[in-house]
This record gives C-alpha cells, structure tokens and sequence, in this order.
C-alpha cells in the first residue's frame, strides 16, 4: 500500500516534471510569435539602439499650412473621379488613397462641400478595396461628414478623427507602411495643387510654403526606406520620391542656402525658374500615381 | 493516481498560466490613443506614434524625428503607461549625431508615477523626440509600448 502511494506520487513528481518541460517548450514557442528567436531578438535590440523613426503629419495639416499661406481655391485641378476599381496593386491603392485624401482635405478647407463627399465616398472605396474601409464606420465618422456638409470646422475635426482612426488600425495591423505610402500620395497631390495655384511673382508666401515642404521629403523618403524590408513594392516609389529631392537639391536658391531648413527667422524663396523645375518633376508623378 | 494526474495538471496550467503573464506587455493602445486625444485640448490631431520597447541588457536610445512648419502651434502628448519601466523622454532641435545640442525638453525630473506629458512647443524649425531607454539586467524580456499624439493649431 505505502509502496503504491509512493509509485503515485513519483508519477506526479513525473508528469510534474514533464508539464514544466512541456511548458517550458510552450513558452520559447509563445516568445518566438511575439519576440521572434532569441538571435533575432538581440539583433533587434541591437537595430533599435541605434534606430531612427520617423512621424510624418497629415495631409489635412500640409492642406491647412497651404491655405494659411493664401492658396485659394482653382476648380479642376484636384485628381479626376475615376472608378477607384482600376487601381489593381495594394501600393497604387494607397498611393491613390493618399490623393484622394489630400484632394478631400482641399475641398473641405474650401467649403467645397460636394466634392467633398465625392472624395469622402471615393477614399471608403479604396479603403474597402484595401480592407481596412471599417476605419470609416467608427464613431459613425462617414455619416456624420454627410450630416455636418455645411459646416466647414466640423469636417476639418472629422477628417482629423478619421486620421486617427486609420493610424490607429494600421498601428494594430502592423501596416505601417501603409502610413508611409498613402502619405507619399497625398504629399504629391499637395504640391501639385499648390503649384498649380502658385502664380509666378506674386505668392512669395506660397513660394516659401512650397520650398518648406521640400524640407520634409527627406524624412518621407527615410520613411518609406525603413518600411521596405516589409513591402519591397515601395522600392520603386522611394526612387521616384528622390528624384523629386534630386531636383531640389540641385536648385541653386537651395545649394547657396545649405542651412535654410535650420533658420527660424529666414524662409528660402525660390525663383519663378526652380518652382517651374520643381512643378514639371511633381507633375509628372502625380500623372503616373494617378494612372496607376 | 488520480492525485497524481490531479497535481500534474494544476502544476500545468500554473505554469502555462504564468508563461502567458511573463510574455504579453500590458498595452492597451485604444486607451492610451484616447487619453493622448483628451490632452489634446484645442489642438487638431495630426499624427501618433506608437513605439515598442523590448528592454535589453544594454541601454538604448531610440529617436523619432518630427517635422514642424513655421506659423503652426503643436502640441506632444505623452503616455507612457504601457512600459514596465519609466523612459525618459527628451526633445531636441538637433538630431543625436550633433555634436551640441540641449533639450528644450525632459521628463527627467517627473515623478515616478507619472505616466502622461504635455509638451508645448516653442518655436523651432525641427524637432527629435529621443527616449532613453534604461538597461534591464533582469533578464526577464521585458516589453512594452509608448505613444505620442501630435496636436497643431
């Protein structure tokens, strides 16, 4: 009887043994979803000691700063409505995103309200497309846009909401290079805008708008560089991007103003010539992110 | 045997049961993106980061640089409730390869507990958010995340 409690009890001694074993291989398989290996999880550790991250802003805020700086409002310059359909890749979809984000962000600071919706309905479809079109069922944010039409301030808070949301989603759906990209769009589709409005020797505010916009296409570029491991199909975006900074670069306002970005007093203005430059460059891409 | 399997299988699921506790990060991003949002105040949202800490052995630091535009007011909220540990946060004009450069802001002398800064910025052309990243010789992998919201106005 004595022996047969102790043949138990060294077998629950055993399987004891065996479950901190069992768990212990459970644990290694839990940290290597989360954490990966624990060779990798030092060169981890390693890249982010020495890691440099970028935030970028908003469209709505580079729309805002532009409008700040005088840009009226030109019908017909925004991205035609086309059938969002025809966008096939997942990087075009985004891109696209970003246009239409941009565009919509010009036409509600303009009070533009129809073609406010237009954008508002044309940005779900290819969020649908890219699934994540949930972001605008949150907090109800596409019917209240409809609802508040009318009130300019309401929109602008809505489409910030928006923003959040969609950052929020990417974030939680390790997409952030999404972010990335669809910001690319609407930076383009920004600068076009501006430079469409921009008239040669009269808006040195826009002029100097436009120059310090190119101040942060370094920070997009690096970006889009350290999302690139995740989605090699933002390699060939990140090379147009730097043509546009290439061309910049090389404007003579801008090598004879090495320091300009660091002067809080003094904005670099550019001659009529380099915006010139400037605009042919961003055209040309916007035509080829439009036409997919 | 019955005790046998009996005591096996508490011993299982205590252990599985603390396996799961040691490796998930209490982030509870949708809270944290809230309370930023809150802190907010007047300011329009524009952007949010959020950033994972694995604390190592070797202390690190971690920069994100966020572009500013002249004419605009910006404000950085802060919430750090998502780390095991305090980071402390600094912000720089300069980036950490310049050679001088002073914080024009730190939460060095924040109290332990305090989990949520808000940072209005003065005036500047760029702006790097640095978090010092302490060593932890614990060896316990510990991880967790961090998050700033930009406002502008």
């Amino acid at each position: 009887m004595f022996l047969k409690k102790k043949s138990f009890a060294l077998k629950g001694a055993f399987f004891i043994v065996a479950s901190m074993i069992i768990a212990a291989c459970g644990s290694d398989n839990t940290k290597e979803e989360s954490i990966t290996t624990p060779v990798e999880d030092s060169v981890v550790a390693e890249a982010e000691t020495e890691e440099i991250t970028y935030s970028l802003p908003s469209p709505l805020q580079i729309a805002s700063i532009f409008k700040k700086s005088g840009l009226k409002y030109k019908a017909g310059i925004t991205s035609e409505l086309k059938d969002p359909a025809k966008y096939t890749t997942n990087l075009n979809k985004a891109i696209n995103l970003g246009v239409y984000s941009a565009d919509l962000s010009y036409a509600v600071l303009n009070k533009q309200n129809q073609e406010a919706m237009t954008y508002m309905k044309l940005s779900r479809q290819l969020a649908d497309n890219l699934g994540m079109g949930s972001v605008f069922d949150e907090g109800n944010l596409s019917k209240r846009f409809e609802k508040n039409l009318t009130n300019e301030d309401s929109l602008a808070y809505i489409i910030a909401e928006l923003q959040m949301v969609t950052d929020m989603y990417l974030d939680e759906n390790d997409q952030q290079q999404v972010t990335s990209i669809v910001f690319s769009g609407a930076w383009i589709e920004s600068m076009y805008i501006a430079s469409r409005v921009f008239e040669k020797g009269k808006d040195k505010s826009l002029n100097n708008k436009l120059a310090e916009q190119m101040t942060i296409l370094g920070i997009i570029i690096n970006a889009l560089k350290a999302e690139e491991k995740k989605d090699p199909a933002i390699t060939g975006l990140i090379a147009d991007m730097v043509t546009v900074k290439d061309i910049y670069d090389a404007l003579p306002s801008v090598k004879n103003n090495p320091d300009a970005s660091d002067d809080l007093e003094k904005e670099l203005t550019l001659t009529d010539d380099e915006v010139s430059q400037l605009t042919k460059k961003i055209e040309a891409l916007r035509v080829k992110f439009i036409n997919g | 045997m019955k005790k046998a399997y009996f005591i096996s299988l508490v011993g299982l699921l205590f252990l599985f049961g603390f396996t799961t506790i040691q490796t998930t990060d209490s982030c509870d991003k949708k809270a944290m993106t809230a309370s930023c949002k809150k802190k907010l105040d007047q300011y329009k949202y524009d952007s949010q980061k959020f950033t994972k800490i694995i604390f190592t052995k070797k202390a690190q630091q971690l920069e994100v640089e966020v572009p500013i535009f002249i004419g605009e007011k910006y404000r950085l909220v802060f919430n750090t409730s998502g780390l095991p540990k305090n980071v402390k946060i600094n912000i720089y004009t300069k980036d950490k390869e310049a050679k001088k450069r002073e914080a024009i802001f730190s939460t060095k002398d924040a109290k332990a507990d305090e989990k949520e800064f808000v940072f209005d910025a003065p005036r500047a052309r760029k702006m790097f958010v640095d978090y010092d990243v302490p060593a932890d010789s614990t060896n316990a992998k510990l991880t967790g995340c961090m998050i700033f919201m930009v406002g502008y106005k």
